[in-house]
């Protein structure tokens, strides 16, 4: 096949500046979603009548016509319709498609540009982030005094589990997604990714995914936080229903956008990019959405078992009726651990990516971050099981599963070794983004030592359920994974916006929420040590003081957190304009002018060595033949070829 | 640094402050208004010995009579306690309870919570007659009292309310039949919150029978407030 | 990879200077984590009530002792190269990079040595304790046996050997106790925080756990599971109280001691 036989352009059907896909966004959307959601709802309401599974059957389906009424209406199934009836997508309607020439009104589209769809990530996970973080704030403000009667029961329980949800979501996506799909290309060489209507398909299934989400909230609410457990899930309220769906919908966009990433970095890199000379950020999206694509299934057959289980009067985790509480732990966990380093790998590659620029040093050992990664990678689909010790499913499996999950600590190790390393006697520019570096170290330090405790099975058992897993894991997810996000947001907003981030109300923010966060969390620890369980509404007087110094620190990060905000916005707007290359990195994305073209490159580049050549003498381009492998090596100190990096040398 | 360069960040921090301040407005829930004990006329202030107070309740099959107005609410046909589910005693009183129990039921999951526990003699009356359980077979409600952690000490109360049958005929001029009158008598310590609810499960269509009006504020469950 | 020359060589003069300090760094910081992990948990966690809830504290200390000098040694390194190598003002083009160091094999080799050791050490540690935790109670004779029932939002004690049953928990003082624990509806959890004991209660299955009270007092039964409205307020008493008081609040109960 030959291009022109793929872009077969026909000017008698597909007008240039006409066509209904032309008139679709955002906003007819919003009404065709709304359309099919009534319309769904009043024909389940004949359908289903008084039926005892009813009310959750009607709920359920509102919600897919809501769903399937967005997609359709923004017009995310285009180019199937399209092809489907015998006009497929001429050029000018792809370029369209990619947001040719648009202006701000592209990002309110279903547009295929990957830099596009990068932003509309970074702008979705800061909304969920807000989200996420306001209800946080609530939850605190509830639990500033033994019993403050603020919240009520219900409605921090529910609280409790949207907060978890949230940003559990968010933080899966918030580096992948922004910095994935907006970095990734550029940093490999490549016009745009593999497949980039399924790009964003998997954006806009989350924007989809949203007002379902939090519709939980309308519908009596979640009372079994954010993991879902069965069988209290049976007994909830519709906006059970509502917590299915949304994770149903975040599944599928995972999904796409995990096979979409995969093939991008599998088969794009330009010429010259052997995986050797492959930029670490891009080991780490890989590992985090290959490590994605078998767990989130996990995650969806959870939940549809569950939907069964409501919907239809099934009992796969009803115990009376021949099901199993454990099975949903063992489906849930089997994403949930995988889940913790699907969210922390992409994180920790970017801070290593942009220590090498400000320590202006190569990365240490590259060949032990890359095994790094690959042992977490493999080790984490074999550790789910530490998540139940103390729920009684298979004692005799304790031992084998302390085990594995103590392994992990290693490469997690070397994850440490080659920041460090990095960092030595470098010289070293303390930017923000840098200074985002040392706060991981610090947090987790803390987050993986803790975690030690608690893959010790007789500690588990004192500490699981208790404040001081809640603590555990916000240093990691929150202390490792989002201060990684907040480093990459400082590190590439110069290259997403055209201008740089303002430093000094970063720097306020930093402070701010690394020292809050730092309070709430050593108070949570407090407390979790101290007796108290997780998702209680109120507590024991003899618990104040630790609950007071979380809440304390809680309200210090949400300031912290709005300074950056600002911080983003204003410099969004009106802050400095960025040069091409502002902080003197070596790998592609820095090569391309601001702001970048359509597709990236005029030509695409060639590479010769790795990014990491700092204090080396650069290669000279290959002319006219390729550079003989021992000149290469020599230099650059890199394998030259296709050879993987765990061959020996 | 200006001044003016302050303005942006701390109106971020204002508006952020009072976004998260309008939605806590939003969900706070205040309890509805406390049933209040009322104090034995007999007992004079002055008097050495406890207060004696009273509290009346009723469960009714549905929820048009608790605190969810005329109309029932949300869910009119969800079974419900009332006048009010958060009831405020005195310290270090004789409490006497009366229940009026206007529902039918069936036989209770754990047979324990058919016997009485924790009042005075460990009896509770039956339409004036004293007993120590009801039979587990034909159970209404229970009402039972329990210590949180908010409450110093602890507090257990246990009456179990027998079942309306189905058959029994409407009482005249009421939508209900006539109640089956439940009293029975318990000492208050010193002031704390505890909780009470209904360990009879009776929220039908639910996963163990505990959803909906079990698992939602205002009606088998509540505050019990000793000040 | 192999590891690259760096233009200054080998370990010079200053990068000797460099490691004296942060191994001073790294003993300060040791000393402080080792002092911190010897107080610290074990005030928070209080007294132990109970065998298991000794073990508990012991290998939560030993564990925090364990990584002290493991964080010390990442934040010695950390605090020295933001003081020692930081940059003064912004970087400018044609400033000199850093030292091109792509590794050290020796470093790398006793990173990666010490981490695995740790490893193993914790790994042995825990499944030491584990076997002794599983098997503390089926080695001591004549445990005493407690079905623990928890459902929305009560828990419920029954004593069969006794014929007792009770909302609120009360142990015999050094007599063994073994737990079966199971659940009228949902998942709860049963957990006495003092004793360091915690197993779900699962609905149709029973869960056992085990331990030993050793001093007297009143504690807590907490539920560790998120199960619903009250999940907060599923909250009684554990008294531990000697024989004989056990046995009259067994004859106070109606049963047969």
């Amino acid at each position: 096949m030959t291009t022109a036989d793929v872009y077969k352009t026909d000017p008698l059907h597909g007008s240039p500046n006409g066509g209904v896909m032309r008139r679709l966004n955002m906003g007819t959307g919003v009404i065709a979603g709304v359309v099919l959601a009534v319309a769904a709802n009043q024909l389940l309401k004949h359908l289903t009548k008084d039926h005892v599974h009813g009310p959750d059957a009607r709920a359920m389906f509102t919600m897919v016509g809501w769903a399937v009424g967005f997609m359709l209406g923004i017009g995310a199934f285009t180019g199937p319709f399209r092809w489907l009836s015998g006009r497929d997508l001429t050029h000018a309607d792809e370029l369209f498609l990619a947001g040719k020439d648009q202006g701000v009104s592209r990002y309110f589209r279903f547009t295929t540009d990957h830099k596009v769809v990068g932003i509309q990530y970074l702008v979705l996970v800061m909304v969920m982030l807000g989200a996420g973080g306001s209800m946080a704030m609530l939850i605190r403000t509830d639990l500033i005094s033994p019993n403050t009667g603020f919240l009520g029961p219900q409605t921090y329980n529910s609280l409790v589990g949207l907060h978890g949800l949230t940003m559990i979501l968010a933080t899966i996506i918030m580096v992948t997604g922004p910095f994935g799909n907006f970095v990734v290309p550029l940093m490999i060489g490549a016009r745009d990714m593999a497949f980039p209507r399924l790009n964003a398909l998997s954006l806009w299934l989350l924007v989809a995914m949203l007002p379902i989400l939090y519709s939980a909230a309308f519908l009596g609410g979640i009372p079994m936080g954010w993991v879902g457990y069965t069988p209290i899930a049976d007994q909830g309220p519709k906006g059970v229903d509502a917590y299915m769906m949304a994770i149903l919908v975040f599944a599928v966009s995972t999904a796409v956008a995990g096979m979409n990433i995969t093939t991008t970095i599998v088969t794009m890199r330009t010429r010259g990019m052997t995986w050797t000379r492959t930029p670490i950020f891009v080991y780490g999206v890989l590992a985090s959405v290959v490590l994605a694509l078998p767990a989130f299934p996990m995650f969806m057959a959870a939940e549809l078992l569950l939907l069964v289980d409501r919907v239809m009067g099934g009992g796969f985790y009803v115990s009376n009726r021949g099901g199993q509480p454990w099975l949903y732990q063992n489906l849930f966990w089997l994403m949930g651990h995988p889940e913790v380093y699907v969210i922390l790998i992409p994180a920790v590659t970017a801070l290593m990516e942009l220590t090498t620029v400000f320590a202006r040093k190569p990365l240490y050992s590259f060949r032990v971050a890359v095994l790094s990664i690959v042992g977490i990678v493999g080790l984490s689909v074999t550790v789910w099981a530490h998540h139940m010790f103390a729920s009684g499913w298979a004692p005799d499996l304790n031992g084998p599963f302390m085990l594995t999950t103590e392994m992990i600590s290693i490469p997690t190790g070397g994850l440490f070794l080659v920041i460090l390393g990095t960092m030595w006697r470098g010289r070293i520019w303390t930017t923000f983004p840098m200074m985002c570096t040392y706060a991981m170290l610090w947090n987790f330090i803390i987050g993986g030592i803790t975690g030690i405790y608690l893959s010790d099975v007789p500690l588990d058992y004192q500490l699981h359920g208790s404040m001081f897993v809640t603590a555990h894991f916000h240093y990691t997810l929150m202390g490792a994974g989002l201060t990684g996000a907040m480093g990459a947001l400082g590190y590439w907003f110069p290259k997403m916006t055209g201008r740089m981030l303002a430093s000094t109300p970063a720097f306020v923010s930093f402070w701010l929420v690394q020292i809050g966060f730092n309070v709430t969390f050593l108070g949570m620890f407090m407390v979790g040590l101290e007796g108290q369980p997780r998702r209680v509404v109120h507590y024991d007087a003899n618990l104040h003081t630790g609950n007071l110094i979380s809440t304390i620190g809680a309200y210090c990060i949400g300031v912290g957190m709005l300074v950056l905000l600002y911080d983003v916005i204003s410099s969004w707007r009106s802050g400095e304009l960025a040069p091409m290359n502002p902080w003197g990195a070596k790998t592609l994305e820095w090569t391309v002018p601001n702001p970048i073209p359509l597709e990236n490159f005029a030509v695409l580049p060639v590479v010769t060595e790795d990014a990491y050549g700092y204090g080396e003498e650069p290669v000279t381009a290959p002319e006219p033949e390729p550079v003989p492998a021992s000149a290469g090596a020599a230099a650059t100190g890199v394998d030259q070829g296709e050879r993987t990096p765990g061959a020996p040398a | 640094m200006s001044p003016r360069k302050l303005i942006g960040p701390v109106a971020t921090v204002l508006i952020g402050g009072a976004f998260v301040s309008v939605l806590g407005l939003l969900l706070h829930q205040s309890l509805s208004p406390a049933v209040a004990a009322r104090v034995a006329a007999a007992t004079t202030p002055s008097s050495t010995e406890r207060h004696h107070v009273y509290v009346n309740l009723s469960t009714y099959p549905d929820s048009m009579a608790g605190e969810h107005g005329k109309d029932g609410g949300a869910n009119p046909d969800w079974v419900s306690y009332g006048p009010g589910t958060n009831i405020r005693v005195p310290a270090h009183s004789l409490v006497t309870v009366t229940i009026s129990q206007y529902d039918g039921g069936e036989a209770i999951t754990n047979p324990w919570f058919a016997k009485v526990h924790g009042t005075v003699g460990g009896t509770e009356t039956v339409n004036g007659k004293p007993v120590t359980q009801v039979d587990p077979e034909e159970i209404g409600h229970t009402w039972t009292l329990h210590a949180a952690p908010t409450a110093q000490d602890s507090l257990f109360v246990s009456a179990p309310l027998p079942a309306v049958p189905d058959s029994a005929p409407l009482a005249p001029g009421s939508a209900y039949p006539k109640p089956i009158e439940v009293t029975f008598s318990f000492y208050t310590k010193s002031p704390g919150k505890y909780v009470w609810n209904c360990e009879f499960p009776c929220g039908d269509g639910y996963y163990a029978k505990f959803g909906g009006p079990m698992s939602t504020r205002g009606y088998m469950s509540g505050t019990f407030t000793v000040t | 990879m192999s590891v690259a020359t760096t233009p200054a060589g080998a370990p010079d003069r200053s990068t000797r200077s460099d490691l004296r300090t942060i191994g001073l760094l790294w003993a300060i910081f040791t000393i402080l984590g080792v002092v911190f992990a010897l107080v610290v948990p074990h005030h928070l966690m209080g007294r132990p009530a109970s065998n298991t809830m000794t073990e508990v504290e012991r290998t939560f200390t030993v564990f925090s002792v364990a990584s002290a000098p493991v964080a010390a040694a990442v934040w010695a390194l950390a605090v020295y190269s933001l003081l020692r190598w930081r940059r003064r003002g912004a970087w400018k083009e044609g400033d000199p990079d850093g030292p091109a160091l792509r590794g050290h094999g020796l470093t790398t080799g006793a990173w990666m040595f010490v981490s695995s050791a740790l490893c193993l050490f914790l790994l042995i540690w825990g499944l030491d304790a584990l076997s002794k935790v599983d098997s503390a109670a089926a080695a001591s004779g004549d445990p005493l046996e407690i079905d623990v029932t928890g459902q929305q939002w009560v828990w419920t004690f029954t004593y069969p050997s006794d014929g007792v049953e009770s909302d609120q928990l009360v142990l015999p003082l050094d007599r063994p106790v073994v737990f079966k624990v199971t659940s009228d509806d949902v998942i709860h959890s049963f957990w006495v925080p003092e004793m360091g004991i915690k197993v779900d209660a699962n609905p149709g299955m029973t869960t056992t756990t085990s331990t030993t009270p050793d001093r007297l007092g009143t504690y807590h039964v907490r539920c560790a599971e998120l199960c619903g409205l009250l999940h907060a307020d599923m909250e009684t008493g554990a008294q531990v109280v000697s024989t004989n008081d056990f046995d009259s609040w067994v004859a106070g109960q109606g049963g047969h001691a």
